[in-house]
C-alpha cells in the first residue's frame, strides 16, 4: 500500500513550506528513520525523516514554491506498486482538513454597495448638547428638546430644562424642524435608481422613516401619469399653457440631468449589415412551430449581452472610487411611453436562449407601454439598448442611463446599395450609436465592443451557436 | 428583645466555626491562623475547638498554600484558606488565575473546586504600598473565579457561610480596617446569597454604588447631602462577580445620576465595569455622564496625610454628587 | 553451565514480579509508544490543533511506577502526559477524541492535550503550567490524610519543574505534615530547549533530601529498575512515613513539542539522540524478557500487533467523533 508523504507540519503557526531538496532519489528504496528531504517553514530549514520504508516516488520538488501543510509531496511504494492514478496531489488528509473559507458567490447586481447616506450621525456645529433623559422626556411631552433652554454643564439640556420647556406653553411640537430624512438603505437605492426625490417623499410622510413601499408607492404613481391639478392658463388662448412636471417627468429630468453633469460621454457610430439577421428573423415570423417570434429588440438584446460577456468593461459602474464589474448582464430596453421614457430591465440575459426571452420581453416590454411594469423589473440594468429605427432614426447620441456605463443606440432597418466583394448588393443595413462612459472605458476598448457586437448583428451563427 | 451585635471579626469567625462544625470536609489552612488566632485575630480559638488537622498553619509559602487546596478541593474537601494581604495573592496567581478558576471548564465538569480564599484588602492602615491594596477587580475579571466583598457583620457571616457552600473557587475579600465594625450580627444559621445586592438607604437624587468599607463614607456622604435636601440611594453590590445588574440599573433609571465607589485604583478597576453596565442599561434615563470614584493612580504611600489624599471619602463622595446633580 | 540470572529474573521466579505484571508492563510500554508515535504522524498531517508534547522514549517511567499504583491513587502530570495517562489506565479513543477537540475526549474538547482528567482512574491532570501539577498532588496528599482514606498521591514532574518555586512550597509542606505523596522526577536533560546542566544546581534528590524527603535515582529506561524503586517508595509512603523522592534519568527521543527544532536536531545533537534511542526501553525489555526465557518474541509479538490495532481504532474513532456543539463554550464556567 502507498504511504504518503505529506508537506509535515512543523510549528504552531506554519500553514506552508518549501522543499529546499529531496536527500533521497526519485526510485530509491528509504527506510524508516532515514532522512528524506530538507523543508524550509517560516523560521528554518528542517531535515524532515521517513517515517515508513519503501521506494520514494516524489511528487513535488522545489519548485513547487509554497506547498501547504497536508499536501502530498511523495509516496513511499511497496516493490512493484504504482502510486494512485488521478490528481495524486490531493492527500486523504486535505478533506479532513477544517476548511478555511469557503469561496461565496459574487453578489448580484442588485446587492449595490450603496451606502444608505447616513445624516447626522456624528457632532455637528451647532447642535446642542442634551442628556438621554432629557430627550426621552422631550419625546414622551412631545416637545422638541432642541427648543429647550439649556441649564447644565456647558449648557447640556437635562431633563428639568425640557420640564420647564413644556409647562412653558410655548410652540414647541415636534416635526417642524425636521432635516434629516429618515430612510432604510433598501428604500434609499431603489429612489436613487429611478430618481426619485426623497426629500419630496419625506415630506408627505413627516416623521415617518421611508421604507421600500413608501419608494414604490411613488414610482408606481408616477408611472400611472398620476398628474397634479393643471395650473392657470387656458388652452386655446395666446398665452402658452403651463403645465406642472409630472412626477414620471421629474423622475427622468432627474436621471438625465445626473447622467450629462457626471458622466463623460463620448458616442462612436457604425453600420452593420443585418440581413441575415433580418432572414433568421423573417424565417422564424413564417415558420408554423415558432410560437413567439423573437422581436428585433429581443435579437439586439441577446447578442449585445454575448458581447458584453467577452468585453466586460462595459457591463460596468462606478461606485465612489471603485469599478463594479457585474458578472451578469441586465438590459434595459427603452420603451416610449404617453407618459414618457420608461426603461424595464431584463435580468440574466446571457444565460436564456430566444426562445425564453422572447415572451417574457415581450410581455414586459408592453406591460411597460401601458405603465403597468413593476418597480422592480425597472431597476438593476447594466447596460441599455434603445431603439430608433421605427421612428427612421438612424445614428444619433443616446444618453447614459446611470449608473449604467454605456448604452447602445440602435436606428432603422434600411435596404441600401452597398459593396459586398467589389460587386454592389443590396443589403438591410442598421446605424448603431454606442455612447460610453469615458471615466471607465477608453475609445478603443469601447470601439472593439461596437465592432463585436457589428459582427453578431452580421454573423448570427457566431453567438446563436 | 434588642437586636444582637457583632463585629465583623466575630461574624466572621462565627461562620467559620458553624460551616466546620456542620461540615467535616471544611478545613482551614493560613499563615498565622492557627496558634496565633490570625494576624487580626479573625481565627482565634478555631484550633481549640477544631484541632491541628483541620486548623492547620503553614510556612510561608502562599502559592503552596493555594495549590494544596486545590488539590484537596479537587478530592473531596471544602478548604478555606488565607492569604495575610490581599497584595500576597499576587504569588499564588498561577493557582488561583490557572489552576482554580479553569480546571472545571478544562475538563468539562468532571472535576468542582469548592475553594475559598479568605484575605484583608483595603489601604488606611499606614502599611504602605505592598500591603493596602485592593486588587478586586483582577479577580472579577477571570472566568470561573466568584468575588465577594462584605461591608456590614451580617453580610460577612452571611456571605461566608454561602462561599464556603458554594461548590466554585471564591475569593472572599475584608477590609481590614473594618474588622472592629460593629452592626447587626443575626444568629443561628444565617446565610445571603451569592450575587444580590444591597439597598442600604432609598433615594431618588442619586444612586451612590459603593463596595467593601466603601459603604461608611457613602452613607456619611448620603446624610450630609441630605441635610441639603438631596435624597441618595446607596446601594452595595455585596457580591462583584456575578454581580447583581439589574438592581443597580432599576436604581440608575430611577435617578438618572450614577457615582460608582470603590477602594480600588481609579483606572481599568470595578468602578469602570459598573459604570459601563449602568450605562448601557440605563442610557436613556441618565440625566449626566455616569462618575467614578476609586484610590488614586498611585501605589498608596505611607506617610497618613498622603494616604488618606488617595483614598475616597465623604466629601468627594458629596462634591461628585452635587457635579452630577449641577 | 548455569546462566547467571539477573535479580528480576530471579524475582519472577519466586514470583515476586509475576509473568501477568511484566507483560502488562510491556504491553502499557507498547501503548504508550504507539499512541505517541501515531499522535507524530496525525500531527505532521495538519488535522490535530494546538500543542503536542510527545513522550517518546520515556515509557518506563511512566509504567514503571503506575504498575504498582490502585486505581483510587492519585497521580498529576505534566505538558507531556500522555505517558501517565494511558499508564494509569487513560482510554486512548477518549485521548486521541480529546486530542483532535472532538465531543466524545475526556474534556469533550474543552481542554485538550495538556488538560486530560479522569477522576475515575485518580488522573488529577496533565497541567500546562510547568510544575502546575505539584500543588494538586500534595493537595490530595492531603485530604486522603484527612479524610484517612488509604490512598496515595504520585506527582510526575520534569528536571525544568524542579527549579519551579511551587515545587518547594509544597514539598516542604508535605515533608512537613508526612503526606502521602511520591515525588517521581523525570530527569530528561532538558527543561524546553535547555539542557538541565544549564538550569539545575545540584540534584534532584539532594533538595528532596534537605528537604527530609528520602531520594532514590535510577536508570528511567530500565523499567524493572523503576519498578523497584518506585515499590519502595510507594510502599513506604502507604505506610504512613510521607513522602518519597524518585529521579529516573531517561531522554525523549521527539522535541519539547511538535514542530520544535529539537525534533531534528536543533539543540540536541544527533549522536546524543542516536545514543539514547539505543537504549530504547521498550527494546531493552523486550531483549530482557526472550532473553531470559521468560515469554518468546511471537507474544511480545502479538502484543505489538494488537496494540496496534487499540490505537489504530482509537484514531479512526476519533476522526469520527463529532465537534461539541457551541452551545458548550458557557458551560462549566461554573458548578
Amino acid at each position: 500500500m502507498a504511504h504518503e508523504i505529506v508537506m509535515p507540519q512543523l510549528g504552531l503557526s506554519m500553514d506552508s513550506g518549501q522543499i529546499i531538496r529531496w536527500l533521497k532519489q526519485n526510485g530509491e528504496q528509504v527506510e524508516a528513520g532515514d532522512l528524506l528531504l530538507e523543508v524550509e517553514s517560516d523560521k528554518s530549514a528542517v531535515e524532515v525523516e521517513a517515517i515508513e520504508s519503501g521506494i520514494l516516488h516524489i511528487v513535488l520538488g522545489p519548485e513547487a514554491g509554497d506547498i501547504p501543510v497536508g499536501e502530498v509531496i511523495a509516496y513511499l511504494l511497496a516493490e512493484g506498486e504504482v502510486p494512485p492514478a488521478g490528481d495524486g496531489r490531493v492527500a486523504e488528509s486535505a478533506s479532513e482538513v477544517v476548511s478555511k473559507s469557503e469561496v461565496g458567490a459574487e453578489p448580484a447586481p442588485q446587492a449595490v454597495k450603496v451606502v444608505a447616506v447616513g445624516h447626522g450621525n456624528g457632532p455637528r456645529p451647532g447642535r446642542p448638547r442634551s442628556s438621554p433623559a432629557a430627550r426621552r422626556r422631550a419625546s414622551q411631552l412631545g416637545v422638541d428638546w432642541r427648543l429647550a433652554v439649556g441649564t447644565g454643564p456647558d449648557g447640556r439640556i437635562k431633563e428639568r430644562d425640557v420640564i420647564r420647556l413644556a409647562e412653558s406653553g410655548e410652540p414647541a411640537i415636534v416635526g417642524a424642524v425636521a432635516e434629516e430624512v429618515q430612510i432604510s438603505p433598501v428604500a434609499q437605492r431603489l429612489a436613487e435608481s429611478v430618481g426619485l426625490d426623497v426629500r419630496e417623499l419625506a415630506r408627505q410622510y413627516p416623521g415617518k422613516r421611508l421604507e421600500r413601499a413608501d419608494v414604490e408607492r411613488a414610482i408606481r404613481l408616477a408611472l400611472s401619469g398620476a398628474q397634479p391639478a393643471v395650473g392657470p392658463g387656458s388652452p386655446g388662448a395666446a398665452k402658452p399653457s403651463r403645465q406642472p412636471m409630472s412626477s414620471l417627468r421629474r423622475l427622468i429630468a432627474e436621471r438625465m440631468s445626473r447622467s450629462a453633469r457626471t458622466t463623460a460621454p463620448v458616442t462612436l457610430t457604425t453600420e452593420a449589415d443585418a440581413t441575415d439577421l433580418v432572414k433568421i428573423r423573417e424565417g422564424l415570423k413564417a415558420d408554423s412551430q415558432t410560437e413567439v417570434v423573437p422581436s428585433y429588440n429581443v435579437l439586439m438584446a441577446r447578442l449585445v449581452a454575448a458581447a458584453l460577456m467577452e468585453h466586460p468593461h462595459l457591463n460596468a459602474s462606478l461606485d465612489g472610487d471603485e469599478i463594479v464589474r457585474w458578472n451578469t448582464v441586465n438590459i434595459g430596453i427603452a420603451v416610449d411611453t404617453e407618459r414618457g421614457l420608461v426603461v424595464p430591465v431584463v435580468p440574466d440575459v446571457q444565460e436564456k436562449s430566444i426562445r425564453q426571452l422572447a415572451p417574457a420581453v415581450n410581455d414586459l416590454l408592453s406591460r411597460a407601454a401601458e405603465g403597468k411594469a413593476l418597480p422592480d423589473e425597472l431597476t438593476g440594468g447594466t447596460f441599455t439598448i434603445t431603439n430608433l429605427g421605427h421612428l427612421d432614426i438612424d445614428a444619433f447620441t443616446p444618453i447614459i442611463n446611470p449608473p449604467e456605463c454605456a448604452v447602445l443606440g440602435v436606428g432603422r432597418l434600411l435596404e441600401k446599395m452597398v459593396v459586398v466583394d467589389g460587386e454592389p448588393a443590396i443589403r438591410t443595413m442598421v446605424a448603431l450609436s454606442l455612447t460610453f462612459d469615458h471615466r471607465l472605458v477608453d475609445g478603443a476598448p469601447a470601439a472593439r465592443f461596437l465592432q463585436r457586437v457589428k459582427q453578431y448583428i452580421e454573423q448570427p451563427y457566431l453567438w446563436l451557436v | 428583645m434588642p437586636e444582637r451585635v457583632g463585629t465583623i471579626r466575630e461574624a466572621i469567625n462565627e461562620a467559620l466555626r458553624e460551616e466546620m462544625g456542620r461540615d467535616e470536609r471544611v478545613f482551614i489552612m493560613g499563615e498565622d491562623i492557627g496558634v496565633a488566632g490570625g494576624v487580626f485575630k479573625v481565627t482565634a480559638g478555631l484550633l481549640d475547638t477544631f484541632g491541628p488537622e483541620r486548623v492547620r498553619d503553614t510556612p510561608i509559602a502562599e502559592a503552596g498554600i493555594v495549590g494544596l487546596a486545590v488539590g484537596a478541593a479537587m478530592t473531596g474537601m471544602r478548604p478555606v484558606v488565607e492569604i495575610m494581604f490581599s497584595d500576597f495573592t499576587t504569588l499564588a496567581s498561577d493557582q488561583i488565575v490557572n489552576q482554580a478558576a479553569k480546571l472545571r471548564y478544562m475538563t468539562a465538569g468532571q472535576t468542582k473546586i469548592p475553594l475559598v480564599v479568605r484575605t484583608a484588602m483595603g489601604a488606611g492602615r499606614r502599611a504602605a504600598a505592598q500591603h493596602s491594596q485592593s486588587l478586586q477587580a483582577w479577580y472579577c475579571h477571570i472566568p470561573g473565579l466568584k468575588v465577594v466583598m462584605p461591608s456590614t457583620p451580617a453580610d460577612a457571616k452571611g456571605l461566608l457561610k454561602s462561599a464556603i457552600r458554594d461548590d466554585n473557587p471564591v475569593i472572599f475579600m475584608e477590609d481590614k480596617m473594618m474588622y472592629n465594625e460593629k452592626g447587626p450580627l443575626p444568629d443561628g444559621d444565617y446565610t445571603v446569597p451569592l450575587g444580590e445586592a444591597r439597598v442600604h438607604r432609598e433615594g431618588t437624587a442619586a444612586t451612590i454604588i459603593c463596595t467593601s468599607s466603601m459603604l461608611y463614607p457613602a452613607l456619611e456622604a448620603a446624610d450630609l447631602l441630605a441635610e441639603e435636601g438631596i435624597d441618595v440611594e446607596v446601594i452595595d453590590p455585596r457580591t462583584l462577580s456575578p454581580l447583581d445588574d439589574e438592581t443597580l440599573i432599576q436604581s440608575a433609571i430611577k435617578t438618572g445620576h450614577v457615582l460608582i465607589v470603590d477602594e480600588g485604583y481609579q483606572s481599568f478597576g470595578v468602578t469602570a465595569e459598573i459604570a459601563a453596565r449602568v450605562q448601557q442599561g440605563a442610557f436613556d434615563y441618565l440625566d449626566a455622564p455616569v462618575r467614578r470614584l476609586g484610590a488614586a493612580d498611585v501605589p498608596v504611600p505611607f506617610a497618613p496625610s498622603l494616604e488618606d489624599l488617595t483614598i475616597p471619602n465623604a466629601e468627594r463622595i458629596v462634591e461628585i454628587v452635587k457635579e452630577m446633580r449641577a | 553451565m548455569a546462566k547467571r540470572r539477573s535479580p528480576q529474573a530471579e524475582a519472577v521466579e519466586s514470583g515476586a514480579v509475576s509473568l501477568d505484571v511484566l507483560l502488562d508492563m510491556y504491553r502499557r510500554m507498547v501503548t504508550i509508544r504507539k499512541f505517541e508515535e501515531t499522535v507524530y504522524d496525525v500531527y505532521s498531517r495538519g488535522i490535530m490543533p494546538g500543542l503536542a508534547h510527545l513522550y517518546t522514549g520515556m515509557e518506563a517511567v511512566a509504567v514503571g511506577v503506575c504498575i504498582s499504583l490502585n486505581e483510587q491513587d492519585n497521580i498529576t502530570s505534566t505538558h507531556r502526559g500522555h505517558g501517565h495517562l494511558l499508564a494509569k489506565g487513560g482510554d486512548p479513543k477518549r485521548m486521541f477524541a480529546e486530542l483532535l477537540g472532538k465531543e466524545s475526549g475526556y474534556n469533550r474538547g474543552k481542554g485538550g492535550s495538556m488538560h486530560i482528567v479522569d477522576m475515575s482512574l485518580g488522573i488529577l491532570g496533565a497541567n500546562g503550567i510547568v510544575a502546575g501539577g505539584l500543588g494538586i498532588a500534595a493537595g490530595a496528599g492531603l485530604s486522603a490524610s484527612l479524610l484517612g482514606e488509604g490512598r496515595i498521591s504520585v506527582a510526575f514532574f520534569g528536571d525544568g519543574a524542579l527549579n519551579e518555586g511551587l515545587f518547594y512550597e509544597t514539598a516542604n509542606m508535605a515533608s512537613l505534615w508526612r503526606l502521602p505523596v511520591v515525588y517521581v522526577m523525570e530527569n530528561n536533560h532538558y527543561g524546553e530547549y535547555t539542557p538541565s546542566d544549564k538550569a539545575t544546581a545540584g540534584t534532584g534528590p539532594a533538595r528532596a533530601e534537605a528537604m527530609n524527603i528520602p531520594a532514590r535515582s535510577v536508570d528511567g529506561n530500565d523499567v524493572l529498575a523503576v519498578h523497584e524503586a518506585a515499590q519502595w517508595a510507594i510502599g513506604r509512603t502507604r505506610a504512613g512515613e510521607g513522602p518519597s523522592f524518585v529521579e529516573c534519568e531517561t531522554y525523549r527521543w521527539r522535541g519539547h513539542h511538535m514542530g520544535d527544532q529539537g525534533d531534528t536536531y536543533g539543540y540536541r545533537t544527533q549522536e546524543e539522540i542516536e545514543q539514547w534511542m539505543e537504549k530504547c526501553p521498550i527494546r531493552r525489555f523486550n531483549d530482557y524478557l526472550v532473553g531470559e526465557n521468560l515469554t518468546d518474541a511471537q507474544t511480545l509479538e502479538k502484543i505489538d500487533q494488537d496494540v496496534q490495532r487499540l490505537i489504530d481504532e482509537a484514531v479512526e474513532y476519533a476522526k469520527e467523533a463529532p465537534y461539541p456543539d457551541p452551545s458548550e463554550v458557557f458551560e462549566d464556567v461554573y458548578a
